[in-house]
């Protein structure tokens, strides 16, 4: 039961923060918003029994990659002046787009809580032992090739970064 | 997966020159090294090996990894000049390298975790190279604008996967097949969802209209032979992927993506022939007129029948061939003029009879004219369109085909009836025998496709 009501307050708290992110005007608040909408995710991955989701997603996402986030905002140093114009146009057509995406999803979604379980849910799937099951045994070679994934983006970044000899 | 262990290991070989400084001898080892993959890779012919579930090397995939392996070498041979620079020049050919691992990836993949992975692989070396050139503006412009909207559009293509592992429970393109099969008359609506979202990312990776917006600009931006690498093997790996996918996956519920892909192969077709016509810049040009090939590759895409992997892998090869001339040419010329106006090419077929012999072979091989490989690509790709019943189609394809004879042409008389006094352009030599293979390949492909179109 209280983790029917937790799920209702965690889903309430991520999405008003979701719309803070958008709403805000200043890019600081924005990311921060960010943050704990991650945080509030991070407590769905608690309930869903996926600890070691959730605590990746804490230092990962809401540590690492929003701090990357907040310097990056803080070193472009932005505020209303530098804010380029969009046309009503641009503004209107973009309102739209995105409206329509979310009728669809929202269309489809209507239906989703007739969806027969394909497979049964098993409550331990979150645990370290399980996660490390299926990734070092089902997707082996997917977690292998992933690491050229990562080679090729740290060689980009180093040859980005560099200083070209003259 | 041979193809894929060699060519990462031979990206990783590369960059242990800088520490072992054999940085000389790298260009042919990389050279001899995708020979040696093209031969390990043929020997998978035939044998139908999966691995770990997770690829699978069917006929299908080496046919597409063998013309990805051609056309990288007739690349290598074409950008010698862009693996000079000294400081980062293991860093190209290691990124280079892992790009072509990711499409042998995409080519192969059986389940949706190695698709994602095989685009990302694909994709952010070409981000990073696309801005290579550091102090030009226009190719910063280029990666960035490449980066935000290629990670939109994958932002895209993973919120597809996971609707269709909500509704399916599986990321195994078989299990999604039987999925469908087991349930053919309560498929839940976040299925469908999923698969237009796919469509919107793949469609974005192939650049169909409308989702093209990002290829003119980058392609204009990029250095000339990241263009070149991005029109053939990216655009190459891209369909193949798109077409296992849809064709294979998802063909017995084409009725809910069949009518967007036909008003999308229509928009592509059109946009692409006629924002090309009014380029006068030969880049974006080419650009725009990849932009229409795709177009013409979503039509076999379409189709999906018996004859649509058989045309997508000919269209393929001879469109990668074709570009892969046009763009060495323009390489050349715009390196010795210093721009890439249709007008420096003015006058090239007396100062360079070679270059404008070849660059007319590969545009009348683009735009479809009877003795070059290009005709028999669009023959079959009509061939197959007409079989499944779009006429309508191939009718809107066969006009959109003449008006970029026109554009095509504006190249071919400014080269042989315009006049100008330029002295002869030095080629080298590997250069020379790009050129000379890719007509070859035109010609000889043009007068015996059967060659390639019996493959599959």
């Amino acid at each position: 039961m209280i983790t029917t009501y937790l799920f209702y307050f965690l889903s309430f708290l991520a999405i008003m923060f979701a719309l803070m992110v958008v709403l805000s005007k200043n890019p600081v608040h924005s990311v921060l918003y960010l943050v704990l909408a991650f945080f509030t995710i991070a407590g769905h991955y608690v309930l869903l029994n996926a600890q070691f989701l959730a605590a990746v997603h804490v230092i990962v996402y809401a540590g690492a990659i929003m701090v990357l986030f907040l310097f990056v905002i803080m070193l472009l140093n932005l505020n209303k002046e530098t804010e380029p114009h969009k046309s009503v146009w641009l503004k209107a057509s973009a309102a739209v787009a995105s409206g329509l995406l979310l009728v669809v999803l929202v269309g489809s979604l209507k239906g989703a809580e007739t969806i027969v379980q394909v497979n049964a849910f098993n409550p331990n799937i979150g645990l370290i032992e399980n996660l490390g099951q299926t990734l070092f045994h089902d997707f082996l070679l997917p977690f292998e090739v992933s690491s050229i994934l990562l080679l090729a983006a740290m060689v980009g970044a180093v040859m980005l970064g560099k200083r070209s000899i003259k | 997966m041979k193809a894929l262990i060699l060519l990462s290991s031979l990206g990783v070989i590369t960059l242990l020159a800088e520490i072992f400084s054999f940085k000389k001898l790298l260009y042919p080892l990389v050279l001899l090294g995708l020979i040696a993959t093209f031969v390990f890779n043929l020997s998978d012919w035939n044998t139908n090996m999966t691995y770990f579930k997770m690829m699978r090397f069917d006929n299908y995939a080496v046919a597409f990894t063998s013309v990805i392996l051609v056309v990288a070498f007739l690349w290598f041979l074409m950008s010698e000049s862009y693996f000079k620079e000294e400081t980062s020049l293991t860093d190209h050919y290691a990124l280079i390298l892992f790009a072509l691992a990711g499409s042998v990836i995409m080519v192969s993949y059986t389940n949706m975790a190695m698709l994602f992975l095989g685009i990302e692989i694909l994709s952010i070396p070409m981000y990073i190279l696309a801005g290579s050139k550091k102090n030009d503006l226009n190719s910063n412009e280029a990666a960035f604008k490449y980066l935000i909207m290629g990670a939109f559009a994958t932002g895209f293509l993973l919120f597809g996967i996971a609707l269709i592992y909500g509704a399916s429970g599986s990321f195994d393109l078989a299990e999604i097949k039987d999925y469908i099969t087991l349930h053919p008359a309560n498929i839940e609506p976040i299925f469908y969802t999923g698969i237009l979202l796919m469509l919107i990312g793949l469609a974005f990776k192939v650049s169909a209209a409308p989702f093209h917006f990002w290829a003119p600009d980058v392609y204009q931006g990029s250095p000339t032979v990241i263009t070149a690498f991005m029109a053939t093997i990216v655009k190459t790996a891209a369909f193949a992927a798109f077409l296992r996918l849809f064709n294979n996956c998802f063909a017995s519920v084409s009725v809910v993506w069949v009518n967007i892909v036909w008003v999308m192969a229509a928009l592509t077709l059109l946009i692409g022939n006629i924002t090309a016509v009014m380029q006068s810049n030969t880049k974006r040009m080419l650009a725009y007129s990849s932009v229409a090939h795709a177009g013409y590759m979503l039509l076999a895409l379409l189709a999906g029948n018996s004859y649509s992997s058989n045309a997508i892998l000919f269209y393929a090869a001879a469109y990668s061939i074709g570009s892969i001339g046009t763009f060495c040419v323009l390489f050349i010329v715009a390196g010795a003029k210093g721009n890439e106006d249709v007008e420096s090419f003015n006058g090239l077929g007396k100062s360079n009879p070679l270059l404008a012999f070849v660059m007319t072979a590969a545009l009348l091989s683009l735009a479809g004219i009877p003795p070059t490989a290009g005709f028999f690509a669009k023959y079959y790709i009509f061939t197959a369109a007409f079989q499944s019943g779009y006429t309508g189609l191939v009718l809107v394809a066969l006009l959109a085909s003449l008006v970029g004879v026109y554009y095509y042409f504006r190249i071919i008389i400014a080269m042989y009836f315009k006049e100008s006094n330029t002295e002869t352009i030095p080629v080298q030599l590997n250069h020379k025998l790009l050129l000379i293979a890719v007509a070859a390949a035109i010609i000889l492909l043009g007068l015996c496709p059967d060659f390639i179109i019996r493959l599959l």
